[in-house]
């Protein structure tokens, strides 16, 4: 039994011995990857462009509050946890909470991500827990950019 | 001897081109680098701050940062300006690639773990990368200064000026007041075309040296 599994064991470790990665010159091989996508993005801005106008609404008035106001859609999430917190916790106000939350705890997170995840893997199938959380961060901010369309 | 050639041989003479480029141009990319559209993002956000630059100075040279010509100078952008309606419209458009592109890049380089040692560092550089490229959106929604841009100015200062502590001086600083007005106008037009594209400049440079230098990371 335990000589199989020393056997297996070995088997194992050397599949994860460094793989030999081929590679192309940067020149002209990854340069010409690199223009096509830019052409075809380039060529697709001045398409959208072209069709969607950036717009430009009434002259501010800061006397006559519109509605709805809707932030660049990249700031929604925010908005969205500010409306979606609504509960104070001891002596420390909602909207304190609203607001640290999704901007300095998450960017804090996010500066952090490398020391925190100490597992030196990159294989995607031993990273159960990183993936989790990433996906886990995701969909809180999806969800919260819904929130905040939703509930204007 | 082809004139394409003289004229290299010319700088070569006098500037070592071949020694310079030899190492860029055989640099070796890894095959699934090149074969992946994800390893793309990174320099699609590069292409749409390149064309933010040239359609940016493009609008700065019409563009007039007081709250009683701003808007009218913007409305002359999109209709007098011969193509003004054009550059504003890919500076938006670009504008909001990028902030995307940025985003799928970061999603690409979390997913892959491609921020573990030895690239750290890159990461946290990567993160204020981002910070700056959103707060290039906040800074430039106030500009066209039409209702949207006062009242999500207004509120966005507002929860900016909310965070416990520095807060305060945050809206303080960004506001140049309590209130939005001209100050305020002249601030983010400042953040918006020198603070923000200066810092940006350095840490691109900073960003694209340590991928040199470390190499694109190893398989998924
Ligand atoms: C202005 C925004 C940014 C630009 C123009 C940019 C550009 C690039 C480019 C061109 C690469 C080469 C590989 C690739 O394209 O995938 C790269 C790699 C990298 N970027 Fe960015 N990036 C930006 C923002 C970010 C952000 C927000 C992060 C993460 C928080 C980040 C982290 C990294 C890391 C760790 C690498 C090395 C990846 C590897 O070795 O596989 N970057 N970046």
């Amino acid at each position: 039994m335990s000589l199989i599994e020393i056997e297996k064991h070995e088997v194992e470790e050397e599949r994860h011995e460094p793989v030999r990665i081929r590679g192309l010159p940067f020149f002209p091989h990854f340069l010409l990857r690199e223009v096509v996508v830019m052409c075809l993005i380039a060529g697709s801005l001045i398409l959208m462009a072209s069709l969607y106008p950036a717009g430009l609404l009434q002259p501010a008035d800061p006397f006559n509050t519109p509605t709805p106001i809707y932030p660049e859609w990249y700031f929604l999430y925010v908005f969205g946890f500010l409306k979606f917190w609504t509960w104070n916790i001891g002596p420390i106000e909602a909207k304190v909470i609203g607001v640290t939350l999704p901007m300095v705890l998450w960017y804090g997170l996010l500066f952090l991500v490398p020391f925190i995840d100490r597992n030196p893997s990159s294989d995607i199938r031993k990273r159960k827990f990183a993936v989790a959380m990433g996906v886990i961060a995701l969909l809180g901010i999806l969800y919260f950019t819904y929130f905040s369309i939703v509930h204007h | 001897m082809k004139l394409e050639d003289k004229i290299f041989k010319w700088f070569d003479d006098r500037f070592k081109l071949k020694e310079l480029l030899t190492p860029i141009i055989k640099h070796p990319a890894p095959e699934y680098a090149v074969t992946n559209p994800l390893y793309c993002l990174g320099g699609i956000a590069f292409l749409c701050f390149l064309i933010l630059v040239g359609t940016g100075v493009f609008l700065a040279m019409y563009y007039k940062p007081t709250p009683l010509e701003a808007y009218k100078s913007v409305e002359n952008i999109m209709i007098a300006v011969p193509m003004g309606s054009l550059i504003r419209s890919l500076h938006h458009w670009a504008a909001n690639t990028m902030i995307a592109a940025v985003m799928l890049h970061m999603m690409r380089i979390y997913f892959m773990g491609a921020y573990k040692k030895p690239r750290e560092l890159n990461w946290v550089v990567g993160v204020t990368l981002l910070l700056i490229t959103t707060t290039f959106g906040f800074s430039g929604y106030l500009l066209p200064w039409d209702q949207l841009s006062f009242w999500a100015t207004k509120i966005g200062t507002g929860i900016a000026g909310s965070i416990p502590i520095i807060g305060e001086y945050i809206s303080l600083i960004l506001m140049g007041g309590t209130d939005i007005g001209a100050e305020t106008m002249t601030r983010f037009f400042a953040i918006h075309v020198m603070i923000l594209p200066i810092t940006i400049a350095i840490l691109l440079l900073m960003h694209f040296a340590m991928v040199r230098i470390q190499g694109i990371s190893g398989r998924l």
